[in-house]
This record gives structure tokens, C-alpha cells and sequence, in this order.
């Protein structure tokens, strides 16, 4: 019998409709993945099956039984745990009070059994072989792939009969995302249903018994795994044919050097890394997570210190802060890694938004021309293509990939012409990555200069000219043409990792 | 046998798995607490002046006598923490003081019976009053600094009709009660210590933790199933209850009610706080700090008056004190998190 079935289930916001119709069945022991572009309800959906949202028509059994949790701890009680892809995790808190939070043991003084709760952490991580967790450590300390590592030890502690991983591995490094698909059959055999949401293609092949296809708040297909192509599910997913993912790689690099590092580095993190980046380039910046790519771009965009030089354009160049960054038509502008917090102002409207950093380029005699601003804001949302009702509409109600595309109108109207592009496909949908990587393409071929950082290595094998693999805070390889492959990447990346 | 060497096994195995767990983070966890011993250094020098300049200051007497100034501060202040960690701040704290002195003033008599009930009522009052504040907040999703404005104001008010100028009377044993001692230490002194307690436990059950994580991050704790309305409400609470306190204790002081007194507390509640390292951002903060930072903002007094300048430098020195210690939190912070990037 199935452990959860779902029929007519619908959910409106306002006068939008977020899920309309939308069935679902799924059984105890399996891997049932969710597919769907972002926007296309499967958000909606679990954030029902966790409580954190109440349904407005519809049925849920699980286990034969009317469902209907009236929180996320109701839902809990019942054995359905969540691992959001937007993080419920305190940063306040240590690693071991995140895990156990609100189910913490406790003494007779109702206070917390800290030893009690160290054991269970140290149980907890060892039955599902975690990656090295430091139990005391407070969150706030811990990068963003560590903090999804938590907020899934989180989900377990709660014991669940159905885990729901929303994008769960998009923000691992692939060591660490390989773990998490093997954690996922372990806890299929089990017996406890997994529910499993990715962009990647490969990890819904690899692990996925059965899989739910959404589309516009419906589902629209469900199927066994092994007896549907790869290209029949893109194609239900977005209802047209996506001819590729990867837009066709042109040479686009001139002679002209954009930007030259020389010598650069900051404490432990980065050693002496050189480079140079060419106009109408896009250079990869690969390696495992942590060797240094982040603080590279944080330095880069003046975020962080760093010692040595940098040449923009062939004139030496001080970046203390990012306003130095973004100056001028030479500057460099940096779409940052934590979209939600560092990228947007959530609160405020997409025109805002997009004109953040450039009021100076519709001020007239100090006052601001609303006229320009609007005729500014159109362009970009033209010819990005941003999915919005009207431009006042508020950043933090798009779609992921929408949000993207603002941040990337952002950086485009400080009229930057050397881009840093730090993951910006992370838990954005297929088609909106495909539309990210052409428009990658379209701007190399307008001469921009492109620093491009994923933690998915197909992107940079696909999407790059040239990829410098980091390790230990240098570049440890730069590939050119044949020789940028996966393989090639993870080489260079590890094999002397291993004797260090 | 083995149950006794198992917690050894416990303990060990960590450190063999493929990638060794690293060590405590000792300088991370002197860089969290830096804004605590700096409020420490601060009391320190303080003392050390204040004893350089005046003889006796090294006793129980002057102990027992700087408390019980602090007393009434320290008890707003320990409301203030805990809104404060929860990233609020709660300005109705001086109606709530003003209001219990003068309910105090006006309803206590010599009969214990009729004191003991009105302690109760200004007691519960004060918690039904935060905890109203923490329901508003919660329910008309407003700015904690603006509903709180405004109950102070109603508070302020209600105080002025029940007694419009400074007057009443406090029965003497109720005046006495702050001079009471146990093993030569006075009744505030124990309160000191009494509060620590509450606080040391306050903060390892759910309900600290609870109120903690909502101030260090509002959207993660209500995703972990917290009802943030009940956060609010129960934090607010607490913090009118401590308000209520701290005006039961003042009249000890005073013996004699107050519409206006409730004022002089605000502020410096907070001030107490930030010295002691308390976020302003919430989440963060302990009440430990709270007390040495009471005893700073007291002590400055101190410190004025045997220096014999007008008393109008207290202000001063109290505002600049305030500056270093926000300075010195900050710096903490940013070195922090560079050590995280």
C-alpha cells in the first residue's frame, strides 16, 4: 500500500495559484524524486507535506489516514521531517542544539542533558557516516555546505518515516553531495520513504526509484525511474523541447587582458594565485569546495583582504571595498553565493533592486529622473527576460531563477565589465540555467570578462573556455580545450590533496 | 567493566575517523566572550579607582551597599536581557516600575496579609502587562520599540492618576526587608545571586534556548516549529514580571511611591545590557554581563561623587563607557568573522 497518497491538492496565495489539482503517491522504502522548474509547485507541495503551509482543498492520506498537520511539529509527531532548502537553522546556536533542537533531552531540572545530547549527536552522525561535524561548534561559524549537512542531521534526529530533501545537494561540494546520495538509499532501505528534490539530472537518475513530474502548481507525469528517458522528462517538465542545455561554445576571447592577478594572497586561504582573464572570456574556477575559490572572489571583489596586485583593463587597480569594485565603466561586479542574503534585498521591489547600486545613472542635477530609472529597469527586465507581475513586484516572492535574473540585471547596470559569477545556477531551475549559461555566452561575445565558479563540474566543463582548478588556495591547473573534463578537473583538484 | 570504560570509548572515537574532529576553538570562544571581559576590565578599573580614592571599599559593607543601589536596575535589566536576546527591546518597563511603586504606595499597609496579596497583584499585573505587549507585537506584527512606546505611555499615565506627585507610604518592615541579612550578606546580594541561578537555569531549558533562537533567527526558529507568538509572548512577559520586581524593590529604597521614577530605568537597562555584551540584534548575550554592566553604570556614580565634580559628569562618563563597549563587541565581530571567511 502506498504510505502517501495525495489527490486534488490545491493552494492559493492571494490570487495566485500556487498548486491546483496536484496528485501524488508514493511508497514506504522507495526514493521518489520531485521534478519540476522552480515556480512549478513542488516547493508549495512539501512545504505542505511539512506543515510549514495549510492546504486549501484536496486530500492527504498517509498511512490510510486524513492528513492534516497544523504545523511543522505536527507534522513531525507524525513521522514527516523536512530539510528546507532555505535553512532552519540557528546561527546563535551550536551545531548539536541545531540537531536537537526543541527535542533536546533533558534533566530533571527540564534543563538540557548536555552530555546526553553530545551522545546522541555523536551516535547520530556516526550511524549515517556524517563528513567531519564539530558538535560544539557554533553555526554561524560553519560555511554554507557544513550548514546543509546540519540542517539534514536535523532532519534525521527526528527519526522520520518520510524525509522531504529540498535541493538538498545543491549547495554541497561533490564529495560531500556523493555522500548524501548514498545516505538517501540507506535510508530507503530502511524502510522510510525519501522525498527527493534536485536540478541535477544525474542524481535523480542515480538514486530516484520513482519520479513526480510538476509543472505550472500540476503534476503532470509520474513514472519508475529506469522507464523514462532523460529527454522525455525535461520535456514534460517544461512542457516544449529544450534543444540543449549548454549553449555552443564559442570562442569569444580576444587579446586583451581584463584582468590580471599577480601574486595574490591572504593568509592561509589563497597563495599566490596568478592569472589573467581575457575579454570575451569566460574562465572556470573549479576544484573541491573550500580550496580557496570563495575568498578568491570575495578578495577580487574587494570583500575581503588580500595582498598582491590587480590590473583591470592594463591599469593597475586598488580594490579595498566593493564601491571601488563596482566604480566606474572598468569596474568588476560579483554575483555572490547566498542569493537570499547577500545578492537581494528581499523586502524591497525588483526596480529597486536592479538600481541599487547606480542611482548615479539616472540622477539629473542631483534629483532623480523616475523617467530614466523606469526606462533602465525595462531594458534589463526585457532583455533578461525577468518573470515579475510589474516591476514593483517584491524580490522575495520570484522564483528562484527570477531572483537570479534581477541579481544578474544588478550587476549588469553598474555597467562592470568584468563579471564574477560565483554558483549562479544554485537551486535555479533547468530552463533558467540554460537562459544563465547563453547569456554567459551572449556577454562574452560583447567583450565582457567572465570569472565563473560553479559546484556543479559539468557546468564548467560545458559552459567555460579555460577552467583553473584551486587547491589549497592556488591554482593548482588551468585546462584548455580537450583537456577540461570532469576527470580532468577532479585530477588535479585531488591527486595531491591526497599526499599533503 | 565496560560501563565504565565506554564514555573513553565515546570519547576517542571521533578523534580516529578518516578526518580528524579539530580541537576546542579556544580562540574563537575567547573572541565570543570579548565583549564580557571587556564589560570585567571595565568593572575592574572602575574598582580600582573608586578604592584608590576612598578607604572601605574593599568590604562586605560597601558590597552589600553598591547591590542594593544596583538592585533595582539589575532587575529591569534582566528583563531587558532576555527581550533583548530575543532580539526585541521593551521601553514599557518604565510605566511598569512607576506603576508598581505607586500601587505599592497606595495599597500596602502594616497588615502582611494585604501586602503579601498586592505583591502578587503587582507581580502578576506585570507579567499580564509584558506578555499583552508580546500578543500585540505578535498579532499586529508591530515594531516592539513602537507597541512598547506606547504602553509605557499608558502605563505612565494610569500611574499619574492613581498618584498624581511622588507620595505614599511603604510599611516599614517593607523598607527593611532590603537591609536583611543572612550570613553577612544583605537580601539584594543573595537576590544577586539568585538571579545567576535563575538565569543559569533560565538558559539551558527549551524555553531559554526557544527565546534565543527566535532573536537569532526569527524565520529558522518558526520553520523548527516554534510559535512565535508565544515566544513574544511569554519574553515580554517575563520582562514586565522583572519590572514589577524591580518596583517592589525600589520602594525599599525610596518608601514612597513614584508616577515618574519608571524613566530612569530604561534606558540604562539597556545600556547595562549592551555593556555586558548583550546584541542589540538579538540571540546573543548573558545575563552575567547584564550585572557587571548594572554594577559599571552604579559605580560611575560612585566614582563621581568621591571625585567630588558635579554629578552631571555620571551622564557623560555613562555614555562614553557605552561607546567603548559597543567598540569593543564590534571589534570582536569583525574579527570573528574573518576568521570565518
Amino acid at each position: 500500500m502506498d504510505l502517501v497518497t495525495v489527490k486534488g491538492l490545491s493552494k492559493r496565495y492571494g490570487g495566485i495559484v500556487a498548486l491546483s489539482e496536484a496528485t501524488f503517491s508514493a511508497r514506504a522504502g522507495e526514493v521518489h524524486a520531485l521534478l519540476g522548474e522552480n515556480g512549478a509547485g513542488k516547493s508549495t507541495f512539501i512545504q505542505i507535506l511539512s506543515g510549514a503551509v495549510k492546504h486549501d482543498g484536496g486530500s492527504i492520506l498517509v498511512d490510510g489516514t486524513d492528513y492534516r498537520p497544523a504545523n511543522p511539529d505536527a507534522a513531525q509527531a507524525l513521522g514527516i521531517a523536512a530539510v528546507f532548502q532555505e535553512l532552519s537553522l540557528i546561527p546563535d546556536l551550536s551545531v548539536e542544539q541545531n540537531i536537537w533542537f526543541r527535542h533536546e533531552p533533558r534533566t530533571l531540572l527540564r534543563t538540557v542533558n548536555r552530555g546526553e545530547m553530545r551522545r546522541k549527536t555523536l551516535a547520530l552522525l556516526e550511524k549515517y557516516d556524517f563528513p567531519a561535524l564539530r558538535p560544539d561548534q557554533e553555526l554561524r561559524r560553519l560555511t554554507l555546505a557544513e550548514r546543509q549537512i546540519v540542517e539534514i542531521a536535523k532532519g534525521l534526529a527526528k527519526d522520520p518515516r518520510i524525509l522531504i530533501l529540498d535541493e538538498a545537494t545543491s549547495a554541497l561540494p561533490a564529495r560531500e553531495a556523493e555522500w548524501l546520495l548514498k545516505l538517501t538509499r540507506q535510508l530507503a532501505a530502511e524502510g522510510r520513504l525519501v522525498i527527493f528534490i534536485s536540478h541535477r539530472m544525474a542524481e535523480v537518475r542515480a538514486i530516484a526509484d520513482r519520479l513526480t513530474i510538476f509543472r505550472n502548481g500540476s503534476t503532470v507525469a509520474a513514472h519508475e525511474a529506469n522507464a523514462v528517458s532523460d529527454n522525455e522528462i525535461v520535456t514534460q517538465m517544461i512542457g516544449r523541447h529544450l534543444d540543449r542545455l549548454y549553449p555552443e561554445r564559442v570562442a569569444t576571447a580576444t587579446d586583451c587582458i581584463a584582468l590580471r592577478v599577480k601574486n595574490f594572497s591572504s593568509g592561509s586561504r589563497l597563495s599566490q594565485v596568478d592569472f589573467a582573464l581575457r575579454e570575451g572570456e569566460v574562465l572556470g574556477v573549479g576544484g573541491l569546495q573550500g580550496h580557496g575559490q570563495r575568498e578568491l572572489f570575495q578578495a577580487l571583489f574587494g570583500a575581503s583582504k588580500a595582498s598582491g596586485s590587480i590590473e583591470l583593463w592594463g591599469k593597475p587597480t586598488l580594490i579595498n571595498n566593493p564601491r571601488q569594485a563596482l566604480t566606474g565603466k572598468d569596474g568588476i561586479a560579483l554575483v555572490p553565493e547566498d542569493r537570499r542574503g547577500q545578492g537581494l534585498l528581499l523586502t524591497k521591489s525588483v526596480r529597486e533592486n536592479l538600481t541599487l547600486s547606480v542611482i548615479k545613472r539616472f540622477t539629473e542635477n542631483g534629483l532623480l529622473s523616475r523617467q530614466k530609472e523606469a526606462a533602465l529597469v525595462k531594458e534589463m527586465v526585457d532583455f533578461l527576460r525577468i518573470k515579475a507581475g510589474t516591476s514593483e513586484q517584491l524580490a522575495g516572492t520570484l522564483s528562484g531563477g527570477n531572483q537570479q535574473k534581477v541579481i544578474f540585471g544588478k550587476m549588469l547596470l553598474t555597467q562592470a565589465r568584468v563579471l564574477l559569477l560565483y554558483d549562479p545556477t544554485r537551486g535555479v531551475d533547468v530552463g533558467t540555467k540554460g537562459e544563465i549559461f547563453q547569456l554567459m555566452r551572449d556577454l562574452a561575445a560583447k567583450g565582457y570578462a567572465i570569472l565563473f565558479h560553479s559546484s556543479d563540474m559539468p557546468e564548467l566543463v560545458h559552459v567555460a573556455d579555460r577552467v583553473m582548478v584551486m587547491r589549497n588556495g592556488g591554482i593548482a591547473a588551468a585546462l584548455e580545450g580537450d583537456h577540461i573534463s570532469e576527470e580532468g578537473i577532479l585530477r588535479a583538484a585531488m591527486l595531491e590533496t591526497r599526499v599533503a | 567493566m565496560s560501563a565504565a570504560e565506554r564514555p573513553l570509548e565515546m570519547a576517542q572515537r571521533p578523534a580516529e575517523e578518516k578526518q580528524a574532529r579539530p580541537g576546542i576553538d579556544w580562540r574563537g570562544r575567547l573572541l565570543d566572550r570579548a565583549p564580557f571581559l571587556v564589560a570585567c576590565l571595565m568593572l575592574a578599573l572602575i574598582v580600582a579607582i573608586y578604592g584608590s580614592l576612598q578607604s572601605g571599599v574593599f568590604t562586605l559593607d560597601e558590597i552589600n551597599l553598591d547591590t542594593a543601589a544596583a538592585m533595582t536596575l539589575m532587575l529591569a535589566a534582566t528583563g531587558q536581557t532576555i527581550v533583548l536576546v530575543r532580539g526585541g527591546i521593551d521601553l514599557s518597563i518604565g510605566g511598569m516600575i512607576s506603576l508598581g511603586t505607586v500601587i505599592a504606595a497606595t495599597r500596602f499597609t502594616d497588615d502582611p496579609s494585604t501586602t503579601a496579596l498586592w505583591t502578587l497583584i503587582i507581580l502578576a499585573l506585570g507579567f499580564l502587562i509584558g506578555a499583552l505587549n508580546g500578543l500585540l507585537i505578535s498579532l499586529l506584527k508591530l515594531q516592539p520599540f513602537l507597541v512598547t512606546l506606547a504602553t509605557w505611555s499608558i502605563l505612565n499615565g494610569v500611574a499619574m492618576i492613581i498618584l498624581p506627585t511622588d507620595g505614599g507610604s511603604i510599611p516599614v518592615w517593607w523598607v527593611g526587608f532590603a537591609s536583611a541579612q543572612l550570613f553577612g550578606l544583605t537580601s539584594p546580594v543573595w537576590m544577586l545571586l539568585a538571579l545567576l541561578l535563575f538565569w543559569w537555569w533560565f538558559r539551558a531549558t527549551r524555553v531559554g534556548i526557544t527565546i534565543q533562537a527566535a532573536g537569532s533567527n526569527e524565520k529558522s526558529a518558526f520553520l523548527s516549529g516554534v510559535s512565535i507568538t508565544r515566544v513574544n509572548l511569554v519574553t515580554y512577559g517575563l520582562s514586565g514580571l522583572f519590572a514589577a520586581g524591580a518596583a517592589l524593590f525600589l520602594v525599599t529604597q525610596t518608601g514612597a511611591g513614584s508616577p515618574t521614577i519608571g524613566k530612569d530605568y530604561i534606558l540604562p537597562s539597556v545600556a547595562a545590557a549592551v555593556i555586558g555584551g548583550v546584541s542589540l540584534f538579538g540571540g546573543r548575550g548573558h545575563l552575567a554581563g547584564t550585572l557587571i554592566g548594572a554594577f559599571v553604570l552604579t559605580l560611575i556614580g560612585n566614582l563621581v561623587f568621591v571625585l567630588h565634580v558635579s554629578s552631571y559628569w555620571q551622564p557623560v562618563a555613562s555614555g562614553v563607557i557605552l561607546l567603548l563597549s559597543v567598540l569593543a563587541s564590534s571589534v570582536a565581530e569583525k574579527a570573528a568573522r574573518n576568521r570565518v571567511q
